[in-house]
């Protein structure tokens, strides 16, 4: 089946070869798009239906029925700021719809404290191949970011 | 079966480039190999949802295992090596 995978966050799609990490950037972690987010406080919403599997304050997965999991991680190396500036308004384990939302962030703040926050969109477990339709460009969160075949 | 349990020293413990690291080394490997939590369920240790999903923290204790098979404890040995390294330096 195929699955739409749609933006949380609202800025500029770029691709993954653009994300300042060389894991992500390899796609090592999955194939997938990254969003360059505005910088204006805004909030993380879910990129497909499904469960809330896993939720860090910075990074979450959220799961599909059909057992797809997609990673959307909140800025690069985020996970040293423990937290500070990140507020979660889902729980993990949450049964969410695409596009609710899961964390509100400032992208500035981020910026700010010397980090970037381009933030990759994975498919995790996923071949590359199964990956089109990726989106370039501005795009709103909720709006279509790629298809997963 | 071949097992071993040991200490993950990545400080983040197995995230998003750390477990990367991790899966994509299992991957590479010739039999199936899981990884548990002390007194949890063990997963399949190739899939970076499972192993994301199980949040191993730094200084955490897990166990690896391998199937019966060729290569199946120099597998373990491998992954058990790396994660006793603080590999997201």
């Amino acid at each position: 089946m195929d699955i739409s995978i749609s933006s949380p966050l609202t800025g500029t799609a770029i691709g993954l070869a653009q994300v300042p990490d060389p894991v992500f950037a390899g796609s090592m972690v999955g194939p997938g798009a990254a969003v360059d987010p505005e910088r204006a406080p805004q909030v993380a919403v879910a990129p497909i239906a499904g469960r809330l599997v896993k939720l860090k304050p910075h990074a979450f997965v959220v799961q599909s029925e059909d057992g797809r999991g997609v990673l959307v991680h909140l800025g690069i190396d985020t996970v040293n700021l423990d937290g500070a500036g990140f507020e979660l308004v889902a729980a993990e384990g949450d049964q969410l719809r695409a596009g609710q939302p899961i964390v509100t962030w400032n992208p500035a703040d981020v910026q700010a404290r010397g980090l970037s926050p381009v933030s990759p969109v994975i498919a995790l477990d996923a071949e590359t191949a199964a990956i089109e339709a990726i989106v370039a460009g501005a795009v709103a969160a909720g709006d279509e970011l790629f298809h997963w075949r | 079966m071949p097992q071993r349990t040991v200490t993950v020293a990545s400080k983040i413990g197995l995230h998003a480039r750390p477990a990367a690291v991790f899966v994509n080394k299992a991957k590479e490997l010739p039999v199936p190999v899981t990884l548990a939590k002390d007194g949890g369920a063990p997963v399949n240790a190739k899939s970076l949802l499972a192993i994301m999903t199980l949040d191993v923290r730094g200084g955490e204790r897990v166990t690896l295992a391998a199937a019966e098979g060729q290569g199946a404890a120099a597998a373990v040995d491998e992954l058990a090596d790396l994660l006793e390294t603080d590999f997201d330096g």
